[in-house]
């Protein structure tokens, strides 16, 4: 199961307008994509998913966005890498501070999902402390289940929900 | 600016529950009960619903056949909500005199149809106000069982209504019931999150806040003094607690985020705060002061509920891993865990009427569905099966209803059911979805 979602994760990734590797997200990039994001839009799995997995319209910072497994807070190697990456931003534009948002899959009850969402946040902040950003540079929020990057009731959909996303200030 | 003048302890009680709601919600009315008869519980407790002949009160015609007609509505809706009877119409010759005063019963023709219990009475119009003298019989004792006057503004009916259903039921039962209570719960029909509140049965509703932000977890204090919820108007979900008398807020003045409040009792509430690090419960005043810390365990705690006597809360824990409930002694503090079927079980409610708990199982199967267990871990008993998502499960004052949310029919609504799970139907029509209802203590 997770194996499997880890596939379709490659192959959306794979399949996302452009050819910029995760790593080589720049402003400029997400610049442009903001530009042509839809306004407002909450739902539409579609344009989430012609955007490229974790750089959706949600995105609006040279920092990458992590994902999680069902039910866990826990950093998997990859969101591990991309938050290597992320401090590596962090430390190169110094004056810049972030927002770490966490959000839960609208699957389970939302009071727990709000907790869920906290700890995610702040076990990428932790992560990214331990790497030298200061911790005042990175402020934490959860919104549980209450701000879906996609609506859908699928495990495509799901998987994107269950993340960190990050904002540049 | 309220008189009432009544000769039992009993009815003393309720009249002043109901009193005190009005006073809080209500524009100020006058009411005035008068009482005779003796009170007695003839209903055992699972016994079968109470055959009841409601006769519509009698009227001389004009404005009090209205009130009559409009008492009778709301008599026989707020007596079919709370599922105890069973409601037979009159037998034509129910009165044997036609002046609709007391006496004059025909209780051959009530035992007849099977009636255990008759009720009647007159309207008529007192100093430009409603009148309505009732009457209660024992059918089979022939017995006069409650002879009452309920009285007030012609806008009122709807309250004299429910208070001679409550003094109906707790003579039957022999317990308080659930009239004059609320429900708050969390909308979006405006298209964002807000709190709004309604009657025990759906009627009324009307939005509390307009914040057009994210609004969540609303919980009345038993006093129904305060209410308390969680917001992000701040930008991040804080704690609220508004004192509906002078609508001043207060907060926790804590950073860090805070999730899904409970009240202990009238001047204590409990919420999960991460202002230290892990998220943990704290007990806080309604001025927002922090009283103590209450958990302390890596890994989430949250969402606690308390015993009637506050002595102890349950609240859930993923200190084992996946959430499951645990019950806390608040002098101790010792902890044991309570749920051990299911991997994920949140959402616990307390009963306000006895040491049970109900609370909601994400399944196997998807579905999430309520079950109720006793505190000390037995008579685990399922409530929904069948019908998709079943969540956040609150309690009626009495303890014999339960309302919740479900998304059976497509969006979330709220639903109510008795106790024992039967009778499951929606509470009211609302546009967008509705969420995470708590009832009123206060009646």
């Amino acid at each position: 199961m997770k194996t499997r979602l880890r596939g379709l994760l490659v192959i959306a990734m794979m399949a996302s307008a452009g050819c910029s590797s995760k790593t080589a997200v720049t402003s400029s990039d997400s610049d442009a994509g903001q530009g042509s994001s839809l306004p407002g839009s909450t739902s539409g799995a579609g344009s989430a998913a012609s955007r490229g997995y974790g750089f959706d319209e949600w995105q609006t910072g040279p920092v990458g966005d992590v994902f999680f497994d069902y039910d866990s807070s826990i950093l998997a190697a990859e969101a591990q890498q991309r938050l290597t990456e992320n401090a590596a931003w962090m430390k190169s534009n110094s004056a810049k501070q972030v927002v770490i948002e966490g959000h839960c899959d609208d699957r389970g009850t939302s009071e727990y999902n709000i907790a869920l969402g906290e700890r995610r946040a702040t076990t990428a902040k932790e992560f990214m402390t331990r790497l030298g950003v200061a911790p005042s540079r990175l402020e934490t929020i959860t919104y549980g289940e209450e701000r879906p990057f996609d609506k859908g009731q699928n495990e495509e959909a799901w998987a994107k929900n269950r993340r960190a996303h990050f904002i540049v200030k | 600016m309220i008189t009432c003048g009544m000769n039992s302890r009993t009815s003393k009680g309720v009249i002043a529950a109901v009193l005190l709601l009005w006073s809080l919600f209500l524009s100020p009315f006058f009411l005035h009960a008068e009482e005779q008869g003796e009170y007695i519980a003839i209903r055992k407790q699972g016994g079968g619903k109470i055959a009841l002949v409601l006769d519509r009160a009698a009227a001389k015609g004009g404005k009090e056949s209205e009130w009559a007609q409009e008492f009778d509505k709301t008599v026989k809706e707020g007596l079919g909500f709370s599922n105890l009877f069973s409601i037979l119409p009159p037998p034509s010759n129910v009165r044997a005199g036609s002046d609709g005063k007391a006496g004059g019963v025909n209780f051959g023709a009530l035992s007849s149809v099977g009636a255990e219990v008759y009720a009647g009475g007159a309207v008529s119009k007192k100093g430009g106000k409603v009148n309505i003298d009732m009457e209660v019989y024992d059918t089979f004792g022939t017995k006069l069982l409650l002879k009452k006057s309920y009285s007030g503004k012609e806008e009122h009916l709807r309250s004299l209504g429910h208070a001679f259903c409550a003094d109906l039921i707790e003579l039957l039962t022999g317990k308080k019931s659930f009239f004059g209570s609320k429900i708050v719960f969390i909308s979006s029909k405006t298209g964002s999150k807000e709190v709004y509140r309604c009657d025990f049965d759906g009627h009324g509703v009307e939005q509390v806040t307009n914040f057009r932000s994210i609004s969540l977890t609303p919980v009345l204090s038993p006093d129904g003094r305060y209410l308390a919820y969680t917001s992000y108007t701040s930008g991040r979900p804080t704690l609220y607690i508004r004192n509906l008398q002078d609508n001043k807020i207060s907060s926790v003045a804590k950073n860090g985020v805070s999730v899904d409040p409970s009240w202990r009792n009238a001047t204590e509430l409990a919420t999960t705060l991460s202002f230290e690090g892990d998220q943990e419960i704290y007990l806080v005043r309604p001025d927002g002061g922090i009283v103590r810390r209450l958990t302390n365990s890596k890994g989430i705690d949250v969402s606690p509920t308390f015993s009637a006597d506050g002595r102890q809360m349950a609240f859930v824990s993923a200190r084992n891993g996946l959430p499951q409930i645990f019950i806390q002694d608040m002098q101790s503090g010792l902890t044991r865990r309570l749920t051990y079927s299911g991997r994920y079980n949140t959402q616990p409610s307390w009963s306000p009427a006895g040491d049970k708990i109900a609370y909601s199982t994400w399944e196997k199967t998807g579905e999430i569905n309520i079950f109720v267990i006793n505190a000390d871990g037995s008579g685990l008993k399922r409530l929904t099966s069948g019908v998709r998502e079943n969540e956040s499960p609150s309690w009626s004052p009495d303890g014999s209803m339960i309302v919740f949310t479900s998304n059976r029919q497509g969006g979330k609504k709220l639903y109510v059911m008795s106790s024992n799970g039967e009778n499951q139907r929606r509470l009211l029509q609302v546009d967008g979805d509705q969420m995470q209802p708590s009832w009123s203590l206060f009646r």
